[in-house]
């Protein structure tokens, strides 16, 4: 298995690494850092529906989108990232997702705590620090390969994350503030950062112990072409751009089982904007945009039906129609 | 007629195509091929979060769009080599229907090529059929 400690790379070539790596079924542990902050989306996410394009633009904020899942990252030079690229039919590689997840972060786990943060692992890919987020992951396939790809939280800038998400003014604040309560760092948690060097020797040690020896490896030619190859690729707005899935309104996650659902509600009189807290997959608060539309009365009745309830969201927006419809006040559409 | 493995049913009226974990039905309608995913996949992919058909011709085995489920993207591989008629965009918006109802949620319908023989991966008989599922829950449940 090849390691490639790589430092830190300009934005895109971190990305392209992985998946130049894959697509020439080369397995290995890539661990680098960005020069440059830039915000990546997932294979089925198109960046026009779920992110602010011209703050990104006016802020130099570069956008790539990923082959692989795990939503939204803002991705900068305060993290370290490791990708993991194993060949899909690798005797060490689970079938399931959920297991491929378990599996390959044992040794980010086992970094954290030999940094001396308790770190647990949560299902479906997050990494748990008393409830907190500390590490966001995400996985998939490209070529013949599987791969795993999550950072290192060493800082992080929510103010930027939260301006850079294409989010109303007000659910902004309620997502910098659910973040702030539910994602930590290690600065946070060790009220420093350690050396990256030394972050990334414990990383390699660990997955070694996991998967293998280790050959350490750099960037050659052959890569390098492929890279090339595919940054032509990924760099055409076709591919940005591409169609993701629609939704009904939007979820905005900010660890696995804490997120907030929106949706608007439009009216013959205006339009309802409804906001979820959503935690631990319960409807933990309700709130509207237009006090003017929507009475007190409907607004108590939205209320006491959803609030504590079980969070499904084709549920919700069916329900809220039709009790919206069936009390009249307003005419839900 | 259905098979029943572990609360999972495979209805008969189809083949399935099984090379590298794909959990793919094909039901013959004309000189068609309707196509989804089975019952497995329904599982194990519970819920699906999107779902995406990106080709329009395509051979036997080459990717044809891909699918995220559990923060993790896969790709689909065509069954047989043709041509794309039509894609189910109610599917591809609401891919949770394959989760809920895997063999009423088809996703695109072949024209399946001319002369082109089927390969070792399709399968159709119940014993075949029963054989192939027992072994992947048994690589399901290993972990592995």
């Amino acid at each position: 298995m090849n390691l490639f400690n790589l430092g830190e790379l300009n934005w895109r070539q971190t990305q392209l690494i992985y998946h130049a790596l894959a697509y020439k079924n080369i397995e290995g542990l890539v661990l680098d850092s960005s020069k440059n902050r830039y915000v990546c989306v997932s294979l089925h996410q198109n960046p026009r529906d779920e992110l602010d394009i011209d703050y990104c633009k006016k802020n130099k904020i570069g956008i790539f989108r990923r082959e692989i899942g795990g939503g939204i990252v803002l991705l900068d030079n305060d993290q370290i990232f490791y990708n993991l690229i194993i060949n899909r039919n690798h005797p060490k590689v689970p079938y399931a997702p959920d297991n491929f997840f378990r599996k390959f972060l044992q040794p980010v786990i086992q970094t954290y705590n030999e940094l001396g943060i308790s770190v647990e692992f949560r299902p479906l890919c997050d990494l748990i620090v008393d409830g907190k987020k500390i590490s966001g992951n995400g996985g998939g396939e490209i070529g013949e390969c599987k791969v795993l790809a999550g950072s290192i939280l060493l800082d992080f800038d929510y103010k930027l994350m939260a301006q850079l998400m294409l989010l109303p003014n007000g659910i902004q604040k309620k997502f910098l503030e659910l973040m702030q309560n539910n994602l930590t760092t290690v600065k946070k948690e060790l009220g420093f950062i350690p050396l990256k060097k030394n972050i990334c020797s414990i990383l390699a040690t660990k997955f070694e112990n996991l998967i293998g020896p280790f050959t350490n490896r750099r960037i050659d030619s052959e890569i390098n072409k492929k890279m090339i190859e595919l940054n032509k690729q990924y760099s055409t707005d076709n591919w940005l751009y591409q169609r993701g899935t629609k939704q009904i309104g939007k979820e905005v996650k900010i660890r696995e089982g804490v997120f907030l659902f929106y949706n608007l509600f439009n009216t013959q009189k205006g339009s309802v904007e409804s906001t979820f807290e959503i935690k631990d997959n319960k409807v933990k608060k309700v709130t509207f945009s237009n006090s003017k539309i929507l009475s007190h009365i409907a607004k108590k009745k939205l209320l006491d039906k959803f609030v504590g309830q079980k969070y499904d969201k084709d549920n919700l927006v069916n329900e809220i129609t039709e009790l919206i419809i069936n009390n009249g006040v307003i005419n839900g559409a | 007629m259905v098979l029943e493995v572990k609360g999972m049913k495979f209805l008969l009226d189809r083949k399935y195509y099984i090379k590298d974990g794909s959990h793919i039905w094909l039901k013959k309608e004309g000189n068609l091929v309707k196509i989804g995913m089975d019952a497995f996949f329904a599982r194990m992919t519970n819920p699906l979060t999107a779902l995406n058909v990106t080709s329009k011709q395509v051979k036997s085995g080459e990717e044809i769009g891909s699918f995220e489920s559990s923060k993790f993207v896969s790709k689909i591989y065509s069954p047989l080599s043709g041509d794309i008629i039509s894609v189910n965009d109610d599917i591809l918006n609401n891919p949770q229907k394959i989760n809920e109802n895997p063999y009423d949620s088809w996703i695109f319908v072949m024209k399946p090529d001319k002369n082109v023989e089927e390969d070792k991966y399709i399968i159709e008989e119940k014993d075949k059929i029963l054989k192939w599922i027992k072994k992947e829950i048994k690589r399901f449940e290993a972990g592995n």
